[in-house]
């Protein structure tokens, strides 16, 4: 029974992390007003980097400083296109996932003699067990024994909401998602924030695409990715624009998924199915929300166009 | 969102976007020591080379038409229907059951099946419409969700109900195919079909409906500002379930349209195909007008055709080709040249002014 | 003003076109040289998937160096350019066009239909026992090499628990799990196998919750036929004690994904069929419009060279290879 839930918690873990930082990463952006469909691209391009950064430095670490690096270069030009020329905020964010995609595969045929895969990292992160708290059952060997990335998304759950609601800059941030025109009145620089904010959410995603390649796997390919970044904005949708609903709604889904490949190992496909039981987490996500969350109401004044004094 | 894109871009602007989104691409190349020249060359010969590889252009141009249309529809009433990818999915999965399992005489096959298509996909999109209208759920989730559903859903459909254990269906019978000899020859056996000859129709479709219609001017006011309609007595939730069938339908029509033309069969799809995300590019570069997505469609799938020819003869990676897209998807909407340009001026006003 | 900015656009796509193509661009069309011409269309895996399409692509490289013919690759990017990609080829006149993976099973043998000059073969489909005139259809018994790695982990397992993770439900994919349960089996009646499925073949991480579960539940060696998600395998074994918990790889020698962990390789030598094949079409004694299926007598599939196998187990398994050829052990394929 404690092997079980164990089984289920690290496999939710696993499943969860990525989800996480990408949808922070997303908070950020939308709370300060800019929607980010591109969070599929800032991942791919977390996850490509770091990847190749790491096979040639030989550390997990400089490889996932220069994924951040180049999650926040890509975040910039959704930064300049949407807050400095203002185009449209979803087409930004759709060209952003078209062009990470592109890019990243296009360097690894380039740099890897046109392989379709970077070669193995074998300087991946490993598990860190925490002394003393690793002993207690069930949460010691699944919380307190996991990846360094694992624990930089849960500190960035409350880093996020320690920043946004109990600091000036997260106060700015949210009011200038909310009410662009009054923060504006008030001496709040719009683009400054907005910069800031999508950067950082370039940032975050980055570090969910890095779990992908540096600690859960490790290499890097054209489907490494693969649609997470969409469940990442799913999650935060779900989490309405929280970090601790963003928590709770990638750890749900997680635990979905969880749940689906587990209950195949306990012989469930006798009698379901294994691509009807495969649809477990999708149909679960959709029920929760129909059942118990219903309306979300997202930041005022995401997708808007900000200009200065019009209104 | 809607229609603000490119409000006071020029045709020159727009020229400017596409040479300099080609420009990026032939930077890409020249860095990793390839032929950005006979790379295009051999990308332009492949659209406007024979008639097969135009007829091929063509073909790759029907879907994306469709999706197109389907995502520029929902957001006409304010609805990002990121579900098109699933609807197709059902469209075809619907559509490979009609015309397997059922024995109809010929054109009326075809007829029921693209129906059935169509209806399967307007039904997939009626649940996050419904949600939505009901219970407020934003649709983006539901769809995201649906889309993998739908995956899953259509690969055990394959499996355990069109097929006999096996990875694709047969053929579907011939009687519901809509190729026709006229277009094959036309172009040289390419694989064009009546689908886009519906594609066209589709579109026209969606112009007079949301432009000449008293339907379509509700679907717009309730995307343009939903308060002041449901003041003015229109219905906010009836408008959004009607967008998002409309849509889904569309969607649906795409993906029987691909079994029923392209492929003629369905197979196991190892992953979601993609269109209905490219549809959402096409959508918004289109302007979410039909017109402009028909056009966008053109560039777009000129392009991804051309860009498999350009692997074939210049060794070129495909990629540079999404990487060039991109590059005019950002140009176009951040309207860059045009800002460029009003930002200069400005400047040169504001330095006679203070001189 | 919409339509004005759209012609416009679509000017300059000519614009640029004529100029393009005017200043020197280069009209070659890749047209076949040699006196024999090979074109290989990979699935959506793509050249390099460290999968069949690799291995396909280094037969027919095999084939430009050791038979001097002329051999060019193209690769899929959706299920809808295998016609135009081998179109292409026939259009070039090559004269053997190979279509690599089932999921060809209807684009080549419509577009052989159109082009009777050019042979055909596909990999990994038989296609339903019609194989065209001029199409000739390569495919492994899966199964016996499978059979082996069964026989290998049946004799290696301590906790007598073994698993399989495999891709999309399929019969393909079937075929591995039921030769590697059938050789299980027999080599020891009371090991158990656990089979589950991803539903994918790209999700690594799927294929690391899988794996972890299936160790966790008592497993101590697991088996894969999922492609990508595979990977997921390797990556949880590594965070497990060596010499305890094994993987086993599939299609190409997987040993670089976990060297301490890789128990064996199940290998499918689609090279070895794709230089075969091409070696007789050039010859001239091919013999198209039927199957051609390579087993462990025409060393089409296998155990890699590489192996932290026993000695003793390995002799055994060396027996039963023995056995299956000569016809006296017939492995389940179901």
């Amino acid at each position: 029974m404690l092997s079980t839930i164990t089984n289920l918690l690290e496999t939710t873990i696993l499943y969860s992390t990525p989800l996480i930082l990408a949808a922070l990463g997303g908070l950020f952006s939308e709370r300060s007003g800019v929607i980010n469909i591109g969070l599929e691209g800032l991942m791919t391009i977390g996850a490509f980097t770091s990847a190749v950064v790491a096979i040639h430095t030989g550390s997990p670490w400089i490889g996932l400083l220069a994924g951040m690096v180049a999650g926040v270069l890509l975040a910039l030009i959704h930064a300049i296109a949407t807050v400095t020329f203002k185009a449209d905020q979803t087409v930004s964010g759709v060209a952003i996932n078209f062009l990470a995609a592109g890019l990243s595969v296009y360097l690894v045929k380039a740099l890897y003699d046109g392989a379709g895969q970077t070669p193995v990292v074998n300087s991946k992160f490993t598990d860190w067990a925490i002394p003393v708290l690793k002993d207690i059952p069930v949460l010691g060997k699944t919380i307190f024994n996991t990846s360094p990335i694992t624990y930089i998304a849960l500190i960035m759950v409350f880093v996020s909401y320690f920043v946004l609601y109990r600091t000036p800059f997260g106060m700015r941030l949210r009011a200038v998602g909310e009410h662009p025109h009054a923060a504006e009145t008030a001496g709040v620089s719009v683009v400054k924030m907005r910069y800031i904010a999508v950067l950082i959410s370039g940032a975050l995603a980055a570090i969910g695409g890095a779990s992908l390649s540096i600690s859960i796997g490790s290499e890097f390919s054209a489907t490494t990715v693969a649609g997470q970044g969409f469940i990442a904005i799913a999650a935060l949708i779900f989490g309405k624009w929280k970090p601790f609903g963003v928590l709770g709604a990638a750890g749900f889904f997680g635990f979905s998924v969880a749940l689906s490949l587990t209950g195949q190992v306990w012989g469930l496909t006798e009698y379901v199915p294994s691509e009807i039981l495969t649809m477990l987490p999708y149909v679960l996500t959709i029920l929760a929300l129909a059942g118990f969350v219903g309306r979300a109401n997202a930041p005022a004044a995401i997708g808007k166009l900000y200009e200065k004094g019009s209104r | 969102m809607i229609g603000k894109l490119n409000r006071n871009s020029t045709l020159f602007s727009s020229i400017i976007s596409i040479v300099l989104g080609m420009l990026v691409g032939a930077i890409a190349m020249l860095l990793s020591g390839y032929n950005p020249i006979s790379a295009y060359g051999a990308l332009f010969n492949s659209v406007f080379g024979s008639a097969s590889d135009m007829g091929e252009t063509l073909r790759t141009i029907t879907p994306l038409i469709f999706a197109g249309l389907a995502v520029a529809l929902a957001f006409r009433t304010g609805m990002f229907n990121i579900g098109v990818e699933g609807q197709l999915i059902i469209g075809s999965m619907a559509a490979a059951f009609v015309g397997l399992k059922l024995e109809l005489p010929p054109v009326v096959h075809a007829i029921v099946a693209l129906v059935v298509g169509a209806l399967a996909g307007a039904i997939w999109a009626l649940i996050p419409g419904l949600l939505k209208a009901i219970r407020g759920v934003h649709e983006v989730i539901v769809c995201i969700m649906m889309n993998w559903i739908a995956l899953f859903l259509s690969n055990y459909m394959v499996g355990k109900v069109l097929s006999n254990n096996s990875d694709s269906t047969e053929k579907i019978h011939p009687s519901a195919s809509i190729r026709v000899d006229f277009l094959t020859d036309l172009f040289d056996g390419a694989r064009v079909h009546l689908g886009l000859i519906l594609a066209i129709l589709t579109a026209i479709f969606v112009y007079v409906l949301l432009f000449k219609t008293k339907l379509g001017y509700e679907l717009r006011a309730v995307g343009l500002n939903p308060d002041a309609s449901e003041y003015a007595g229109m219905s906010v939730k009836r408008n959004i379930i009607f967008s998002m069938m409309i849509s889904g339908g569309i969607a649906g029509l795409a993906g029987a349209v691909e079994l029923l033309g392209t492929s003629e069969y369905l197979s196991i799809n190892a992953s979601l195909p993609g269109t209905g995300f490219d549809g959402i590019a096409v959508a918004l570069l289109g302007a979410n007008t039909p017109l402009g997505v028909v056009m966008s469609s053109m560039l777009f799938g000129g392009l991804f055709n051309g860009g498999s020819n350009m692997q074939y003869v210049a060794g070129v990676p495909f990629e540079v080709i999404r990487i060039v897209f991109a590059a005019i998807i950002l140009f176009v909407a951040a309207n860059f040249v045009k800002q460029l340009g009003s930002r200069k001026n400005r400047k040169k006003k504001g330095e006679k002014a203070s001189a | 003003m919409q339509m004005k900015r759209w012609l416009g656009s679509l000017v300059a796509v000519s614009l640029v076109a004529t100029l393009a193509v005017g200043c020197g661009g280069n009209n070659d069309k890749g047209t076949a040289k040699g006196d024999f011409s090979v074109g290989l269309v990979t699935d959506t895996g793509g050249l390099n998937d460290e999968s069949f399409n690799q291995s396909a692509n280094m037969g027919l490289q095999k084939a430009k160096n050791d038979l001097k013919v002329d051999v060019k690759a193209q690769e899929s990017k959706k299920d809808d350019d295998y016609v135009p990609n081998l179109t292409r080829f026939a259009k070039d006149k090559r004269n053997l066009i190979w279509g690599v993976g089932f999921k060809f099973n209807k684009a080549l043998p419509e577009v052989a239909d159109k082009f009777k000059d050019s042979k055909f073969a596909i990999v990994d489909d038989n296609l339903g026992g019609k194989v065209p005139s001029n199409v000739v259809a390569v495919t492994f018994k899966d199964e016996e090499g499978s059979y082996l790695a069964g026989i290998a982990a049946g004799k290696t397992t301590k906790t007598n628990q073994v698993g399989f993770i495999g891709g999309i439900t399929s019969p393909l994919v079937k075929k591995f799990e039921a030769g590697f349960t059938a050789g299980v089996k027999e080599a020891n009646p009371k090991a158990t196998v656990k089979a589950v499925y991803a539903e994918s073949f790209t999700d690594a991480t799927k294929g690391r919750s899988l794996a972890k579960s299936l160790y966790d539940g008592g497993a101590d060696i697991v088996y894969h036929a999922a492609g990508g998600v595979g990977k997921g395998l390797f990556d949880e074994v590594k965070t497990r004690q060596a010499g305890k918990y094994w993987a086993i790889g599939v299609d190409m020698d997987q040993s670089r994904l976990a060297p301490e962990h890789t128990l064996t390789s199940m290998i499918k030598r689609v090279d070895v069929a794709v230089f075969e094949i091409t070696k007789q079409a050039k010859e001239g004694t091919l013999k198209t419009g039927t199957e051609v299926n390579f087993g462990l007598k025409d060393e089409g599939v296998g155990l890699s060279k590489s192996s932290k196998v026993s000695p003793e187990v390995m002799k055994q398994v060396e027996e039963y290879k023995q056995k299956i050829i000569k016809g006296e052990i017939t492995v389940p394929s179901k």
